[in-house]
Formats: C-alpha cells, structure tokens, sequence
C-alpha cells in the first residue's frame, strides 16, 4: 500500500520537523500569555462555583477541556456547532460585551435546553482580559431533569 | 520558507485535533461506560427490561411499555407498503398514521419493530439524550459489502469507536463554520460554471428559457461542488462533454439510487436466500464497487502528487485530502470509504433542496422578488457573493431553511436506542429502532403557523435574541451524529441560490405541472421540474 512507500515516509519526516519548530513557537506563546491569564468562574449544576484560569483567545469549551472540569456531556461536538451542550448563562452585563454571534451559533442556540436570553454556546466565546472575574452559570442538563423524572425506579438505568 | 508557512497553514488546521486529542480520550473513556450499542438483543415489546422489572415511573405517572402502544397492524403494513407502493408516499403514510394513532407509535416491518416519534418535543428528547457515538439504523449490509471487498467503514456505516475516531477527525476539518468558508471561492468556480450552463441549456429550447428536469443540472453541480471539497480537483460535470471517469461514476450513482429500494432488500433478504433473488444484492455491489473505485482513483491520484511533491522539495498545498493524507489520522482505506461515503451523502441531497428551491421562487414571484430586492441591495446587480455576504443575505437562509422545512430531504431520520429511554409516557428499551418523523413535524401547524405556505421570512429574525425555530425543522439533524456536511452543503445552496436569484428570474415552465413528492429514500420531487431562467438585465 502507498501508505508504507518511501514518499509518505518523507511525509512524514517533513511535518514531524516543522511541528516541532511550531509546537516550540506555540510552546514560546503560551508561556508569554500565561502571565495574561483571565480568571473565570464556573457555577456547575449542582450550584458548586469552581474558579479556573484561561488563555486570552480560549474558548470557553477549551477552557473546561484544559482545565477538566467535570461537567456532563459538556461540548459533545469539540466546538464544531453541531450540537449545543456547550450552552452557558452569563450575567446581562457580561453577556451585552461579548463578541458577535454569528448566524449558525443562533440556530444552536435555539436547539439548547433551558435557554435564556442571555445564553451563548460556550465554544463561541473567547476569552479577553476584558472578561477577567466573570461568572458563567451551567444550565441544568437533560439528564438531570431525566433522572428526576425517573424517580427512584430507574437509578440503576 | 514556503513549505514552512504552507506546513504552518496546515497545522493550524491540525492543531486544534492535536489539542483535542485529550479530549477525544476523555470521550472514548466515557465511552467504554455507555458502549451498549454493539449486538443488541432484538427488542421484545412487551418484556420490561430488567433494571425496571418493577413498574417504571415518569413524569406523569407509571410509564406505559411497547405493548400498550398504539399503530397499524402488521397485515395493513404490509399491504400499504407492498401492495399500494407505500415506500414512495413514506412521508404521507406518516403524517396519516401520527393522525390516527398519535405523536409515537408502533409499526412492524416483517421481524422489525420501528418506533416512529412525530413531535419535535419528544424528538427533542431522545436526541438530548444521546451518548457518544449514536447509532442510526441496522448497517449489516453496507458492513458486508466492505468486509468482503475488504474495504473500511466509512461516517455513514461505522459504529461504535470507529465511528467516534473518524468523526472526531473529519468535523475538525469540514463542520467549523469559519473552516468551511476556504472554500468559498472554489465553490463560487463551480457557480460560475453553473450559471454559464444554464445559459447554454435554455439556448437549446425553442423559447431559448427553459431548462428541462432542472435536477439534472443541480446534480452535476453537486457533484462538482462537492467534489472541489472532498478531492480538491474539478470533474468537469459542467462541461458539454463530461470526462468518462466522472460520467462512469454518475452511472455507478445512478444506479445506486435507482435501486435505492432494491439495496434496501439487499439487505432484509437473509443471506441464504440470495442465491435465489440474487439481483439485489448483486447491484447493491456493483454500484459500490463504482463508487469505491472513483474515490480510489481521486484519492491515489492526489497521494502521488503529494509524494512527487515533496519529492521535488517543492511545498505541499491542499485542502481536506492532502490534510488527511498527510496527517494520517486516518489509514488509507478509512479516507478511501470516508471519501466515497461522504460523495454519496453528497449530491442528491444538495440537488433535491437546489431543484425544489427554484421550484418554490418559481411558484411565488413575490417571495422571489423579495430575495431579489435583498441580494440585489447586498451586492448590487454584478457582484459575485463571497462567502462574507452571505451573513448579510438572511432570506437567502432563510430560502433554503423554509425549503428544507417544506421538503426535507430526509423526511425520517433513524436511531437506536442505546440505553433505556422514557418518551411520551412509554418505556422504551435499549436497542429499539426509531423513526424520527421530521416530516409531520415540519408540517405541524404548532409549530409553524401557516405550515403549509412557502415563507422564507419566518426564519427571518429580528434581532440576536429573537428565537426562530426549534426541533420541528431538523433537517441536517442535531447533535454529534448530524449530518458533517451540512455547512459544505449550506455553502453550496446559498451561493448558487444567490447567484442564480441575482441574475435570473425563475419562472415555471407551461411543461411543469404540480410537482408532488415522492419518497424514494430521500425525498425526492415526483415529476421533472422545468423552469425558465429569464435574464434579470
């Protein structure tokens, strides 16, 4: 198969070289940026506030996968807008500074469960130090309210 | 230099997968929790399964099961779908069945129990409520195929963990909104020739306007669409005479969706009955080994150049195949089936929306002068849209959301429970099939006042906190088992329907009468749509 021949060898060769040349430049970045870190909070379903720190043109999502913060089915889709289980509530205020919302992010956001009026998908926002201290809330889940649907009967399930 | 910058460019594409790695293993331990979707016992309908042996409780109440649920029986299926050719008039049989028996009901197909879900609250729910690597239907057909042929799995016949790895590759590269958008001006090549081929087919009709079955040239435009984004390369489906590799392919297409109902036999007749109906499953072969050899083709046609590239020390450019080449994240035959099932999935869904959007502008001259308006105060009478436009074109979306509404390709869509699932009141039990009708749920009128007009300004909003729709229009799906190429596709319609709006005014044809839907896989118009391209200027 072509994949074994010499030319994808070389393929290879070639990209592992430069991906190390820019994983040191991104390496040099991140080091500079980390003295620029915005502090964020999350409020988790089960009301607990976990602060964390994250890079000025994060998104929220990278922020919880960097940081791995425990939240249930959080970004099913990496950020790709196919789903919406990134939803995040902000404070008004918070929510009237952050960036545009593209077209495609509105179409998920009417998908998300338990919409607000102040709701983005968090693989949309990124972070500024502008939004230093801010506190976004976790929406309750599907899951959540399923279980309590449930009942006691299917907590095996 | 160069190939360092150009290494650079594909890195920053490659990047955000490297980052996501962790990620991905995250979610492939998360996996193994929930991996309940391999080999499920088939579904028995009034058997409690046993972690709710006692009785189970929803919201309202103890929860019904299967065999409480109402639908149409075995015989009448039967009759329906054989004898009175059901299969072509499924959306119709299911806005009639949700009628009688009520938003979910229970239909069987021979041995196999279909749940159908006709209520964007209850669809809604189930897709909510799904896993990591949703599973669609019963695949054991298209997976036979390639383990014969020794060939992969592609995104539309995995499962499982191989489903999620060549998932988590490919969104990373087609699904990002902003990812897409590099290929617009490629797209907008193929617009071009487009408009210049309506331009050429009219010319041959005696009122030198129409242009006859105008889905024939829709297709040919999604292939070339499509092709530009998967292969990297022209195939010339616009051009009067069309390569023999791309007309070969367009047969192997043709007949795979021709026998569309016959592959579905393909598969429901058992294996040891093949050697007596031994048609189907030979065509459900043949159009694929078609459809396999030109991937293969484009494929090891853009490996070679690669490899002569670097070779020669020159810098390696390229879109998603060079970049799945090069990174190889995927094995060879993975791209290969990821290719050809991605081309598949490709064309006549974006053919169908593009032949029934002109359609519908040709049926309604004011909705059609409204877009016009907008376009032509957006661009002005000349200006060919880029891919920057089109947030500035809202009923150019809003177009193609209402066709999809009205027409979805798709009018059902499958899944397959993984776990236990309470949904309206019933008990439904891990490994079930569901139909999600997004048909009837289209069509509803609480959902969508005046469902049965055309109005594209119903997706119009009015500022960023206006709420426009919700599950009863899904037609790309939701969630991580949607479509992957919904924003190549969306990309697609938009700037052909842009193009196509601004320069001509699409009228019917005295040779078109009503054209109704037809069922037949996908939805699909009945009868050839013939419309007239009248220059705007």
């Amino acid at each position: 198969m072509p994949t074994d021949s010499t030319g994808s060898h070389i393929i290879r060769m070639v990209l592992e070289s430069h991906f190390l040349v820019i994983r040191q430049f991104c390496c040099y970045t991140r080091a500079l940026r980390s003295e620029n870190k915005v502090t964020v909070s999350f409020i988790n379903r089960d009301g607990e506030k976990v602060t964390v720190k994250g890079s000025p043109g994060d998104s929220l999502l990278d922020v919880v996968i960097e940081q791995d913060l425990d939240i249930d089915g959080f970004g099913a889709c990496e950020g790709t807008l196919a789903c919406s289980t990134c939803h995040l509530i902000f404070d008004e205020d918070v929510f009237n500074q952050l960036g545009p919302i593209t077209d495609e992010e509105m179409d998920m956001l009417d998908l998300a469960y338990g919409l607000t009026d102040t709701s983005r998908l968090g693989c949309q926002v990124c972070l500024t130090k502008s939004l230093e201290g801010i506190t976004v809330r976790v929406p309750e889940s599907v899951a959540d309210m399923r279980e309590s649907d449930f009942g006691t009967t299917s907590s095996s399930s | 230099m160069a190939l360092l910058k150009k290494m650079r460019h594909l890195h920053l594409r490659i990047l955000p997968v490297t980052a996501e790695n962790r990620h991905f293993l995250l979610r492939t331990r998360g996996f193994h929790k929930h991996s309940t979707c391999q080999s499920l016992p088939a579904v028995e309908e009034n058997v409690l399964p046993g972690n709710f042996s006692a009785a189970a409780v929803g919201k309202d109440g103890p929860l019904k099961t299967l065999k409480d649920m109402a639908g149409p029986s075995t015989i009448s299926n039967i009759i329906e779908f054989f004898f009175r050719d059901g299969f072509s008039r499924i959306h119709e049989i299911q806005q009639q069945h949700s009628q009688k028996y009520g938003r979910i009901f229970k239909s069987r197909f021979g041995p196999q129990l279909v749940v159908s879900i006709a209520d964007r609250d209850m669809i809604a729910e189930v897709l909510r409520a799904e896993g990591v690597a949703p599973q669609r239907a019963n695949m054991e057909s298209w997976k036979e195929y390639r383990d014969m042929r020794g060939r992969a799995t592609g995104l539309i016949s995995a499962e499982g963990e191989d489903w999620l790895k060549m998932r988590s590759v490919l969104r990373q590269q087609i699904m990002r909104p902003r990812d897409v958008a590099v290929f617009a001006d490629d797209i907008s090549g193929v617009v071009t020739d487009l408009v210049a081929r309506v331009r050429a087919l009219r010319g041959r009709q005696p009122d030198g306007l129409t242009v006859l079955n105008v889905n024939d040239l829709f297709f040919k435009y999604a292939m070339e669409g499509i092709s530009v984004v998967l292969y990297e390369q022209r195939l010339g489906c616009l051009e009067e005479r069309i390569p023999q590799l791309s007309l070969e392919y367009i047969a192997a297409l043709h007949l795979m969706f021709s026998s569309f109902k016959t592959s579905m036999y393909a598969g429901a007749i058992p294996k040891w009955l093949r050697p007596l109906i031994p048609k189907p499953w030979e065509e459900f072969c043949h159009s694929w080994d078609g459809l396999f050899k030109f991937s293969k083709v484009h494929v090891d046609r853009r490996l070679s150049e690669i490899q002569g590239q670097l070779a020669a020390g020159q810098e390696v450019k390229g879109g998603l195949l060079t970049c799945l080449l090069v990174t190889k994240e995927l094995t060879l035959e993975e791209i290969y089936a990821n290719m050809t099932e991605m081309l598949l999935a490709g064309v006549d869904t974006t053919s169908f929306t593009l032949s029934w959007s002109t359609y519908l502008l040709a049926l309604h001259p004011q909705v059609q002068q409204q877009i016009y308006e907008e376009v032509v105060s957006t661009l002005g009478p000349d200006k060919v849209p880029v891919s920057e436009d089109l947030p500035r074109l809202p009923l150019i979306r809003g177009l193609v959301k209402e066709t999809l509404r009205l027409f979805p390709v798709l009018p059902g869509n499958g899944r397959i429970t993984q776990k236990n699932l309470a949904v309206g009141g019933y008990l439904i039990p891990a490994g079930t099939q569901l139909a999600l009708c997004h048909y009837t749920t289209s069509l509803d009128e609480g959902s969508f006042p005046n469902a049965a007009q055309f109005l594209p300004q119903r997706w119009v909003r009015k500022d960023a906190t206006d709420r426009v729709d919700n599950f009863g229009s899904i037609p790309f799906g939701y969630g991580i088992r949607s479509c992957v190429g919904r924003r190549i596709a969306e990309l697609e319609m938009h700037l052909a329907l842009t193009q196509l709006i601004q320069k001509f005014h699409i009228q019917v044809s005295p040779l078109t009468e009503e054209v109704r839907a037809k069922t037949h896989g996908l939805l699909t118009p009945g009868a050839p749509i013939n419309v007239r391209f009248v220059d705007r200027q």
